[in-house]
């Protein structure tokens, strides 16, 4: 009896572990987002600053209106791509050029190949979109991390496979090992943290292609609100409306 | 293929100040549309150079001085694009100069539209580029801004004088547009007043887009498109419209005598349709190395077919051969052949086309390319254009080539240029 007792406890336990490792894994990334975006709904604007050989390159302004179930509408607000938006809405993209004045579908691949790659712009959150396992602790740049290795749970996004490396002490993100669809490494992600508004948040994700290895890439957090649009703006036939100054 | 239209001044100025007032009144009525801040402007110069080669030995060479065909040209743009409060504008000021001829200048408001939300309800009045359809090379469901697709260097497009309802749901919406209001039947299809009810829908992976149209020209025009994204590389898309009346541009009869020959104004004839249709299917595939492949083909039941070519270009041989007969004034033989040219003025030139177009691009370099094909499934005719561009933090570069080639008789194989260059600056501020 006592024996039929111990099997179903050890049962138990290797079969609740695995959900019980997905629920630390999704409470790290939930401790990690807030330090990119600590509000469900809300506008980032972010400036990209693109590096050749270590030479500032190009300079990119775009604001970013976000709401919950992974919906983004990025407005491109540089003197040359003014007017040009973009719409995610989960794994379905829209993109609105202004010599056109149409909204057209356009494919994950097609949105990865954009300027800047707009979704490492519009996408601020992992805890949505990734799952994975704690595979062990690594010290980057002195700082104890947790490395978690993770899997994309949609067809759409940007990077399939992540492997992320969470401060232990406070789990803000320090890197990110960024890998495309055919598994290459495409870029590393390296977190500066700031003051923001009272708040320990992320203020600069830096990005180092490892496809064409002279190209960085720095995405500067300038400022972030909870200023919302309404449901229409998220439609993609409201694309070729204007009511939005770019 | 546009050939230049004599624009009125007097038309440009009187409609743009009605436009303008209009929105000073609506504006003043309701600056608060703006969700974000009050204004912001941007400004752009462009420089775009054009090289034509004729083709030699062209039928229709007696009329190619009356015409644009064969010459060198530029033109300069300045352009204002931006919002202030609920207005948007679209302005440019163009200079332009063309081998031969004297340059002109001409300020356009593209666009000058407000779009207003009274009561809950979204309109949009003004001046506003209408396009529509899922498709590239040709687009059968554009039955309101009517534009002329693959064209070199296109000029930015200029929109129509409308009012629209507008009404977004979470996954559709529709609009009822009224364009150029109090107008009837005017020169161009796309300046007729009209009635639209357009439509749009989203199911899972397609977006799918309807439009329902009535002008005296037309009647009732009735389309719909879809859009598909079945994988994350692979687009595939298609649209349909029938309409209840159409027209095309076609060579006069054959029967014509001499002197209809060298009358211009019968050189080409609108021929009425009943229930013409057009269609279109096609597709997108992108790598993840940069690379994207379209293919399109298409049916026009309004654009002219073979025969129509083959006519053309019989009578253009006629013609010709006119030249230095007694009693055959050399000023008519080159007037009714630089009318006949009058064919290639329109939006698709093909009854059944088909456009390969490879695209690569590299944005973190700004640099991209392509390479199109255009083929006429039925004369055989083809153009092909390799273009390359270049952008940086404000400055963009674009150049390309084109040639026309294909039998003699096929629309682009009599086509008066053989082969066009451009290369182009802009600036943005």
């Amino acid at each position: 009896m006592f024996k039929c007792i111990a099997m179903l406890f050890l049962a138990s336990i290797s079969l609740g572990a695995p959900a019980a490792d997905d629920a630390r894994v999704k409470a790290l990334l939930k401790q990690a987002d807030d330090y990119r975006l600590a509000i469900s709904s809300g506008r980032v604007e972010t400036e990209v600053r693109s590096f050749k050989g270590g030479t500032l390159d190009k300079t990119r302004l775009y604001a970013v209106y976000l709401k919950p179930g992974r919906r983004s509408l990025v407005l491109f607000r540089t003197a040359s791509e003014r007017g040009q938006k973009m719409l995610m809405l989960g794994d379905d993209y829209w993109l609105m050029m202004p010599a056109s004045q149409r909204p057209l579908r356009i494919t994950a691949m097609q949105k990865l190949l954009g300027e800047a790659s707009t979704g490492d712009i519009a996408t601020m959150t992992w805890s949505e979109d990734y799952e994975g396992t704690v595979s062990g602790e690594e010290t980057i740049d002195g700082e104890t991390c947790l490395k978690l290795d993770l899997l994309g749970q949609r067809k759409g996004v940007s990077y399939p496979r992540i492997v992320l490396y969470l401060a232990k002490k406070d789990r803000h993100p320090v890197q990110a090992e960024l890998y495309v669809a055919s598994d290459k490494l495409a870029k590393l992600a390296r977190f500066r943290m700031g003051e923001v508004d009272g708040r320990r948040q992320v203020t600069v994700m830096t990005l180092v292609d490892h496809l064409q290895k002279e190209r960085s890439t720095e995405v500067h957090y300038l400022s972030r609100t909870d200023k919302t649009l309404s449901d229409d703006y998220f439609n993609p036939a409201f694309l070729v409306r204007a009511d939005l100054t770019q | 293929m546009k050939l230049p239209v004599p624009e009125s001044p007097y038309r440009q100025r009187r409609l743009l100040g009605s436009v303008v007032l209009l929105l000073i009144g609506l504006a003043s009525v309701q600056a608060m549309a703006a969700e974000d801040a009050p204004a912001s402007f941007g400004w752009t110069t462009r420089v775009i150079a054009e090289s034509r080669d004729a083709r030699p030995g062209s039928a229709f060479a007696a009329g190619l001085p009356l015409t644009g065909f064969g010459r060198d040209r530029y033109r300069i743009e300045q352009e204002l694009r931006g919002r202030a409060g609920p207005v948007s504008l679209l302005l440019t000021a163009t200079e332009s100069g063309q081998e031969g001829s004297k340059p002109a200048g001409r300020f356009v408001a593209h666009e000058a539209f407000a779009d207003l939300d009274i009561g809950g309800e979204r309109f949009s009045v003004g001046k506003k580029v209408l396009s529509a359809d899922v498709a590239y090379g040709f687009r059968p469901i554009d039955v309101l801004q009517r534009e002329s697709r693959l064209q070199l260097a296109p000029p930015p497009l200029e929109g129509i004088p409308m009012l629209s309802w507008d009404n977004f749901s979470t996954d559709g919406a529709w609009s009822l547009v009224i364009a150029n209001p109090g107008h009837q039947r005017r020169g161009a299809a796309r300046e007729d007043g009209s009635v639209a009810l357009k439509l749009y829908r989203r199911e899972g992976m397609a977006d799918i887009h309807g439009v329902l149209r009535h002008s005296r020209r037309f009647g009732v025009e009735l389309g719909g498109a879809i859009s598909v994204v079945p994988g994350e590389a692979l687009e595939l898309h298609a649209s349909l419209l029938q309409q209840r009346r159409g027209e095309r541009m076609v060579p006069q009869p054959d029967a014509a005598g001499g002197a209809q020959l060298l009358n211009a104004d019968a050189a080409i004839v609108l021929e009425a349709l009943a229930n013409p249709r057009r269609a279109l299917i096609g597709g997108t595939w992108t790598t993840e190395a940069g690379y994207s492949l379209l293919g399109e083909v298409w049916w026009d039941g309004t654009a002219p077919d073979a025969a129509d070519w083959q006519r053309l270009r019989r009578q253009s041989v006629q013609r010709a051969a006119m030249l230095g007969l007694p009693g055959v004034p050399a000023a008519a033989v080159a007037g009714a052949s630089a009318a006949s040219l009058r064919l290639f003025d329109q939006g698709n030139l093909l009854r059944r086309g088909a456009l390969l177009r490879l695209g690569w691009s590299a944005p973190a370099s700004g640099w991209s390319a392509a390479l199109d094909l255009l083929g006429s499934l039925n004369d055989g005719g083809r153009t092909v254009t390799a273009a390359v561009a270049w952008q940086g933090e404000r400055l963009r570069f674009d150049a390309g080539l084109r040639r026309y080639g294909g039998p003699g008789d096929s629309a682009f194989g009599q086509l008066p240029d053989r082969a066009a260059a451009f290369v182009g600056f802009s600036l943005a501020y």
